[in-house]
C-alpha cells in the first residue's frame, strides 16, 4: 500500500482494481491485512493518508476444479485471444454459450447490454453511453444504486480497515465486487460464527 | 437499671478490670455443658468446611459458584440482604424498651442488640465472601484506599453497616462491663447511642435496598416500594428470630424472659407480617396488570417464563408459609398453642428468607438486561461457603447470649472472677 | 464433680485450640495457591491514577514480566492517553448488518479472552423484524444468516456519558476518560460485581477464573486499560479498542465486519464519518428512557 502525503479525496477513487467475481474472497480471509504504519508521527493536521479502495485479487466469472481446488480464471486468459474480433454479447442470460453457459443471474431485470458493451463483453459502459474500463465499475454500479453508493462515500456502507484518524495513517476500502456479485448482487446466506458459550463452560467448569 | 446511678463510685482501675472483663468472657465462651460444647463443635465444623470452600472458592475463581455474567450475584449478595434485615429487626425489641419505656422488654432488650451484632458480622462475612478479589479489601478503607463516597450506595453502605456495628457493640459492651463491675449503667454512656441506633437501624436497611432500587437497568428492583419491603420483612423476620432465641435461651441458658416482652413483640409481629403481605401484593398487582417486558423477572419468579420454571415452587412456598404464619399470628385460638405459634414464626422466618434471598436478587438477573433468560442455582461449593457464614454468626450469637444469660442471672462479675460456676450452663 | 475436673478441662481446651488451629490452617490450605500468584508490589499496588510516571513504568515492566512468566509470551503494555480534542463515538447500520458474529470473533481475539469460555464484548441478537423488543431477541441463534425476516443487533460497552456502571463502584476502579471511553483498572477492582448489575447493556464481563490463551495466540499489542491479560476475579469491559483507537487505527470489530456496517470516529470532527451520519440518518439509542446518553447509536437505512 503506497504511503504518501497525498491531498484529501473526497470522492473515493478506485485504483485501477483488476475484476473479480470470487464472491466474498475478502471474507474467506484472502484479502490483504490492514495498513499498519506504526512509525508513521504525521503530526501535520492537514496532511492525510490516502483511502485506498481494495484492489480484488483476480476476475472470473468462471471458475474450474483443480487439484488445488475451486480456481476461479481471469478474463484475459480467454477474451485476449480474440480482442481483434470479440464475440457479441446474447440479449439474455440464457442465450449465453461456452464457458459461461448456465451463469446464474439475479440482478433485476437488466439486460446484458445495460451494463456490459455490445461488441466487447470486457468493457463496461454508463447510460450515457459512455465507455469504461472493468476497473471503474463501481462509476457503473453508482448510477443505479445512489443511496448504497452515498452511505459508501460517508464510511456507512462497505468495509474498511485501516485508520479513522487519516492524519496518521491510510485506509483501505472494500470494492462493490468483494461482497456483491455483479451478476447475483445480493449478499448470500452463510453459517455466522459460532453462539456464545460463555454460561455452557461456567457449568462445565471444574469444583462447581 | 435505667435510673440514673447517684452513688458515688469508688474510683475503678479500667485498666486491670477491663481485661478481666475480657478475659471472664473468653472464659465464658469456652466453657460449658456437653450440650453446648457439641453445638460449638458442629457450629465450628460447618465454618471450618465454609472456610475451605471459600479458600477454594478463591484459589480456583468463583467459576465455582453457580453463578454467571447473567446472573452475577446470588446465594452470597441473597443472605447478605436478609441479615441485614435480621441485623435492622433487632430494633423493634429497642424501641419499645428505649422510646416506650417497656420495663418487661427492659431485661431482654440486650438479646436484640446482640442479634444486630451477629447479623451485621454475617453481612460483612457475606460481601467478603463475595468478592473476587478480597485481597484488594484494603481499597475500601479510607486513606490508603478510594472510598467512592458519596456516589457508589455500596460505600454509603459500608458506613451505615460498620456504624451499626460499633454502635451496638458499644451498647451491649458497655452494659455488660458494667454488670460485669457491679454497678448502675450510666444513662449518658449508652441511652444516646441507643436512640442513634433506632434511627441507624432504620438506615441500616433503607441503604441495602437502595443498593437495588438504584439500578435503572433492572426494572424488578427499580421500585420506590423496595425499602419499605425491606423494612416491613426485617420486622417479621427479627422479633421472629428474637422470639425463638428467647424461648430457647430460657430453656438452655436459664435467661429470664417475661411473657409480657414476648408478648409485645408477638402484637408487632401481627402487623408487620400483614404489611409485609400487603405490600407484596401491592407489587404483583402492579406488575400483572401492567404486563409488558419489564414484568418478565416477576413471571419468570411467579408462573415462569419462556419454559423455565426454576423459581416458581420456591416463590410459592413461600408466599404459603407467610400467609400460614399470619393467619396462625391472628387467630388467637392459634397462636395460643406454643407450638404452633413457635412453627408460624420458623415458617414465616423462612419464608421472608426466600422471599428476599433468592426470590428478590436472582429474579433481578433474570432475564439479564439484553432480555436473555439463564438460570441460576448455587453451586454445592456456594453452599458450603453460605452455611459456613451463617455457622459463625450463631457462634457469635450463641456466645454473646451466654454471656447475657450469665449477665442477667448475676453469674456475670467481677467478685465471682474467672473461676468457673459450679453446675454450668 | 471431681477434683481435678478444672486442671483436665483447661488441658481439654488447649488440645482442642490447638486441635482447632491445625485444622483451620488447614481448611484455608487451598489460599496458598491464591497468593503464590501474587507479588508485594502487586498486593501494594497504587491507583492507576495516583501512579507516578515512573512507578507506572515499573508496573508496566513487572506486568510485562508476569505475562512473560505465566503465559509464555513475550508482549509490550503500554499506557496511552486519551487525545485532546477526541469524542470518540461509534454508530452501526442495522440495515446492512448480517448477524455473521465475525466482529465478536475479532474481539474475541483481538481482546486476549479466555479462549475456554469463548468471551467476547459483543454479543448479536437475532430479533425480529417489526420489534425493537430485546425480549424477542437470541443471541444463541446457529443458522445460515441473515434469516427471512430477522434483523441483528449487535450490543457492545455503549461508553455512556452518563455511565451507571462508574457511579455505582466502591473504589473508583472505573471511570470514564475525556474521550468518553469507560476503563477499568484491573489492579485495583475489588471484584464485588456492582458495576456488572448495574449495566443495563450486559457490557460488563468478569474473570470468574484467570484467562487462558495459548502463548502463540497471545496479541502482543497491548495496554494497561485496555487487552492485557485480565487477572482473575476482576471486571473487564469493551474499551473501544483503546489500544488502537488511542492511535488512530479502528477497533478491532469495525474491521472484521464484512458489511461496513460500523462506523466509528471522532465526534468532534466535523468532516468525520461518525458525524455525517449523526447528522445524517436518524440515529437511535438502546433504552435510551434510563438517561445513560449511550455513545453508541443504531440506524436503519430510510
Amino acid at each position: 500500500m503506497a504511503r504518501g502525503l497525498q491531498t484529501d479525496a473526497a470522492v473515493v477513487r478506485p485504483e485501477t482494481p483488476r475484476w473479480t467475481l470470487a464472491l466474498g474472497a475478502w471474507l474467506l480471509g484472502c484479502a490483504p491485512g490492514a495498513p499498519r504504519n506504526g512509525d508513521g508521527a504525521v503530526h501535520d493536521a492537514s496532511a492525510r493518508f490516502p483511502v485506498v479502495v481494495h484492489r480484488p485479487p483476480s476476475l472470473s466469472s468462471i471458475e474450474v476444479d483443480s487439484d488445488a481446488g475451486r480456481v476461479a480464471i481471469p478474463c484475459e486468459n480467454c477474451h485476449s485471444l480474440f480482442r481483434e474480433n470479440p464475440p457479441a454479447l446474447p440479449a439474455r442470460v440464457e442465450e449465453l454459450r461456452g464457458p459461461h453457459a448456465g451463469m446464474r443471474f439475479a440482478h433485476g431485470a437488466v439486460p446484458c447490454a445495460s451494463c456490459h458493451e455490445r461488441t466487447d463483453a470486457t468493457r463496461l459502459h454508463l447510460a450515457t453511453g459512455e465507455v469504461l474500463p472493468m476497473t471503474e465499475a463501481m462509476s457503473l454500479c453508482r448510477q443505479c444504486h445512489g443511496p448504497q453508493a452515498r452511505d459508501y462515500d460517508h464510511g456507512s456502507h462497505g468495509g474498511m480497515r485501516g485508520y479513522w484518524d487519516r492524519s496518521r495513517g491510510p485506509r483501505a476500502r472494500n470494492h462493490c465486487v468483494d461482497c456483491h456479485d455483479p451478476h447475483a448482487p445480493h449478499f448470500p446466506r452463510f453459517q455466522p460464527m459460532p453462539p456464545p458459550r460463555d454460561t455452557a463452560w461456567l457449568r462445565s467448569a471444574p469444583h462447581g | 437499671m435505667n435510673t440514673e446511678s447517684t452513688t458515688a463510685d469508688a474510683p475503678t482501675h479500667h485498666r486491670s478490670t477491663y481485661p478481666r472483663f475480657l478475659l471472664r468472657v473468653l472464659w465464658e465462651s469456652v466453657d460449658g455443658s456437653f450440650g453446648f460444647y457439641a453445638w460449638m463443635g458442629v457450629l465450628t465444623a460447618i465454618a471450618l468446611v465454609g472456610a475451605h470452600a471459600w479458600a477454594g472458592q478463591n484459589a480456583w475463581g468463583m467459576a465455582t459458584t453457580g453463578l454467571s455474567d447473567h446472573v452475577s450475584w446470588g446465594l452470597y449478595i441473597a443472605n447478605f440482604t436478609f441479615v441485614v434485615g435480621l441485623a435492622a429487626g433487632g430494633v423493634m425489641m429497642v424501641i419499645p424498651a428505649y422510646l416506650y419505656g417497656d420495663e418487661d422488654m427492659h431485661d431482654v432488650v440486650i438479646v436484640g442488640e446482640l442479634l444486630a451484632i451477629a447479623a451485621i458480622v454475617m453481612a460483612v462475612g457475606f460481601i467478603m465472601v463475595d468478592l473476587g478479589r478480597p485481597d484488594r479489601f484494603w481499597h475500601m478503607l479510607p486513606g490508603p484506599g478510594r472510598l467512592n463516597f458519596p456516589n457508589s450506595v455500596l460505600t454509603w453502605d459500608m458506613v451505615v453497616l460498620n456504624g451499626y456495628l460499633l454502635l451496638n457493640l458499644h451498647v451491649c459492651g458497655y452494659l455488660l462491663y458494667q454488670r460485669f463491675l457491679g454497678r448502675k449503667p450510666r444513662h449518658r454512656w449508652y441511652v444516646p447511642m441507643v436512640m442513634v441506633s433506632i434511627v441507624w437501624a432504620f438506615s441500616v436497611h433503607t441503604v441495602t435496598a437502595f443498593l437495588y432500587a438504584g439500578l435503572g437497568g433492572r426494572p424488578f428492583w427499580n421500585s420506590a416500594l423496595l425499602a419499605p419491603r425491606f423494612l416491613a420483612s426485617a420486622f417479621v423476620t427479627g422479633p421472629a428470630f428474637i422470639v425463638l432465641s428467647l424461648r430457647v435461651s430460657q430453656r438452655l441458658l436459664g435467661l429470664p424472659v417475661p411473657d409480657r416482652a414476648v408478648d409485645v413483640l408477638l402484637k408487632i409481629l401481627r402487623v408487620t407480617t400483614l404489611v409485609n403481605l400487603f405490600m407484596l401484593g401491592s407489587e404483583l398487582f402492579t406488575e400483572f396488570y401492567t404486563g409488558g417486558s419489564h414484568t418478565a423477572s416477576t413471571r419468570y419468579l411467579y408462573v415462569g417464563l419462556h419454559g423455565h420454571r426454576e423459581l416458581v415452587p420456591w416463590s410459592w412456598t413461600s408466599v404459603g408459609l407467610n400467609v400460614a404464619a399470619a393467619v396462625v399470628l391472628l387467630t388467637p385460638a392459634l397462636s395460643a398453642r406454643r407450638w404452633l405459634l413457635h412453627l408460624a414464626l420458623a415458617m414465616t422466618f423462612a419464608g421472608v428468607w426466600i422471599e428476599k434471598g433468592m426470590g428478590l436478587i436472582v429474579p433481578g438477573f433474570i432475564p439479564s438486561t439484553l432480555h436473555e433468560l439463564v438460570p441460576y442455582a448455587p453451586s454445592r461449593n456456594e453452599w458450603k461457603v453460605t452455611w459456613g457464614v451463617w455457622a459463625l454468626g450463631l457462634m457469635v450469637f450463641t456466645l454473646s447470649l451466654r454471656i447475657a444469660a450469665a449477665a442477667a442471672q448475676g453469674r456475670f462479675s467481677l467478685a465471682q472472677g474467672t473461676t468457673p460456676e459450679k453446675g454450668g450452663a | 464433680m471431681a477434683e481435678n475436673s478444672v486442671p483436665r478441662r483447661v488441658a481439654l481446651k488447649v488440645l482442642g485450640a490447638t486441635l482447632g488451629a491445625g485444622v483451620f490452617a488447614q481448611a484455608l490450605a487451598p489460599l496458598k495457591q491464591f497468593t503464590e500468584g501474587m507479588s508485594l508490589q502487586g498486593f501494594l499496588q497504587k491507583h492507576y491514577k495516583e501512579l507516578s510516571p515512573r512507578e507506572l513504568r515499573e508496573v508496566l515492566r513487572r506486568l510485562e514480566e508476569e505475562t512473560e512468566q505465566r503465559y509464555g509470551a513475550e508482549v509490550t503494555i503500554r499506557d496511552l492517553r486519551p487525545t485532546p480534542g477526541v469524542q470518540f463515538a461509534y454508530a452501526l447500520n442495522l440495515s446492512v448488518c448480517i448477524g455473521c458474529r465475525r466482529c465478536v470473533e475479532a474481539c474475541h481475539h483481538e481482546n486476549n479472552h479466555d479462549r475456554a469460555s469463548h468471551n467476547s464484548y459483543i454479543r448479536v441478537l437475532e430479533m425480529e423484524q417489526g420489534s425493537l423488543d430485546l425480549e424477542r431477541g437470541d443471541a444463541n441463534y446457529d443458522h445460515a444468516v441473515p434469516a427471512p425476516g430477522k434483523f441483528y443487533l449487535p450490543v457492545q460497552c455503549q461508553q455512556c456519558e452518563n455511565p451507571p456502571c462508574v457511579r455505582v463502584c466502591p473504589v473508583e476502579a472505573t471511570w470514564q476518560e475525556s474521550d468518553g471511553i469507560v476503563v477499568v483498572d484491573y489492579n485495583w477492582c475489588i471484584g464485588c460485581r456492582y458495576c456488572e448489575a448495574a449495566c443495563p447493556y450486559h457490557a460488563r464481563r468478569f474473570n470468574w477464573r484467570a484467562p487462558e490463551v495459548p502463548a502463540r495466540e497471545i496479541n502482543p499489542d497491548q495496554a494497561y486499560l485496555s487487552n492485557r491479560i485480565r487477572p482473575q476475579g476482576v471486571m473487564e469491559k469493551c474499551t473501544f479498542c483503546l489500544h488502537r483507537t488511542r492511535e488512530g487505527r479502528m477497533p478491532a470489530c469495525l474491521e472484521a465486519c464484512p458489511t461496513g456496517a460500523r462506523v466509528f470516529g471522532n465526534v468532534l470532527d466535523p468532516s468525520s464519518e461518525i458525524r455525517w451520519v449523526l447528522e445524517h440518518k436518524r440515529v437511535f439509542v438502546l433504552k435510551e428512557e434510563l438517561g445513560t446518553r449511550p455513545r453508541f447509536f443504531y440506524f436503519f437505512d430510510e
